[in-house]
């Protein structure tokens, strides 16, 4: 898993991946979810319900905790930002 | 066995209603988690029963109103038991007394138990029912919450706020294959009610259709019932099992 979180590139399609297999999104690829694009309402449409689902599994694959919503808001505003935190956090961890 | 292997937490679950809970979940099956706050004596005697009935079974001592001993006690079954299925919040407390007398102590330590207990239990276990797109959550309400009682307006503010606590989290969790629903047992003969004086327990039994207390058998099969897969679709609602009294 370190050799992901440290390859900002690998990350973000791992990440994607993650959240079509998580939420179970139909008719959405990787290539389809642009990195810089909101992932939730105008972008990739996903609601706070939703975002429960990908704070459990993060914390589960990643080991990364989010621990609060204010939180939650900024690490879920792309998947490049969803990327640094996760890379962020993790180190810290470490 | 309709909870073979299922995991189970119950709150208050060594003694009274809790403890019929917890016992009619492991006769079917169920591996039993049962919580209590002070009383060894019952607690021990509850996990001999237990240990004659379940696969597994634990003893968890530790108050609900209490954040960071909620999060331990549900570190500690998770780590033992990996996940759990069904939550029980049934712990609760009265301190009757009417309203003019009630000292903000009273009015503090019942909301703390019964609801904000509720509140910590069901934060402390939903990403492990979230992460397996399972769990059943049943709350414990009262009659007390849907008609009101002179001298419980502590207790009936703390059993009315977890049927709105009940019917709120049902809409957060329905998509991720989560229930949340109360059951409301009505008079039941527990050591609770066994305190009421003479004079209350004859207006009661005169208020109950049915003429006699419930047993808590009769509540633990509406939450049996509740946390079954048939109940898969039921959800934010509150189930009487109250002899018809509400």
């Amino acid at each position: 898993m370190e050799e992901i979180v440290n390859n900002s590139e690998a990350l973000c399609e791992y990440l994607k991946k993650m959240i079509i297999g998580t939420l179970k999104l139909e008719g959405v690829t990787v290539q389809g979810i642009d990195s810089s694009a909101p992932l939730f309402r105008e972008g990739l449409g996903l609601d706070s319900i939703d975002a429960l689902e990908l704070v459990v599994a993060i914390e589960k694959i990643f080991n990364v905790i989010i621990e609060d919503e204010e939180v939650g808001k900024r690490a879920f505003a792309s998947i490049n930002a969803l990327a640094k935190f996760i890379q962020k956090k993790y180190k810290q961890g470490k | 066995m309709e909870f073979k292997d299922k995991r189970v937490i119950v709150t208050g679950g060594t003694k009274g209603l809790g403890k019929a809970i917890a016992l009619s979940f492991a006769r079917e099956g169920a591996w039993v988690g049962v919580n209590y706050s002070s009383d060894d004596k019952s607690a021990s005697r509850t996990e001999a029963e237990l240990e004659g009935l379940s696969t597994k079974s634990l003893l968890l001592k530790a108050d609900v109103s209490i954040g960071a001993d909620v999060e331990k006690m549900i570190g500690s079954v998770l780590d033992q038991w990996e996940y759990v299925d069904i939550l029980v919040n049934n712990a609760g407390i009265i301190r009757d007394k009417l309203l003019m007398f009630l000292d903000e102590e009273d009015w503090d330590r019942v909301l703390e138990v019964n609801l904000k207990g509720t509140y910590l239990c069901s934060r402390a276990i939903m990403k492990t029912m979230i992460a397996r797109r399972f769990g059943r959550i049943i709350n414990i309400t009262s009659p007390s919450a849907l008609t009101g009682r002179a001298g419980q307006t502590n207790y009936s503010a703390s059993k009315g706020g977890i049927i709105s606590f009940t019917k709120s989290l049902s809409k957060e969790m329905a998509r991720l294959g989560i229930t949340v629903n109360a059951v409301c047992p009505g008079i039941i003969s527990t050591p609770m009610t066994e305190n009421l004086d003479q004079e209350t327990k004859s207006n009661f039994l005169n208020m109950i259709p049915m003429g006699r207390f419930g047993e808590p058998e009769d509540v633990a099969w509406a939450v049996l019932f509740l946390a079954s897969e048939k109940a898969g679709y039921i959800t934010g609602q509150v189930l009487a099992a109250d002899g018809g009294l509400t």
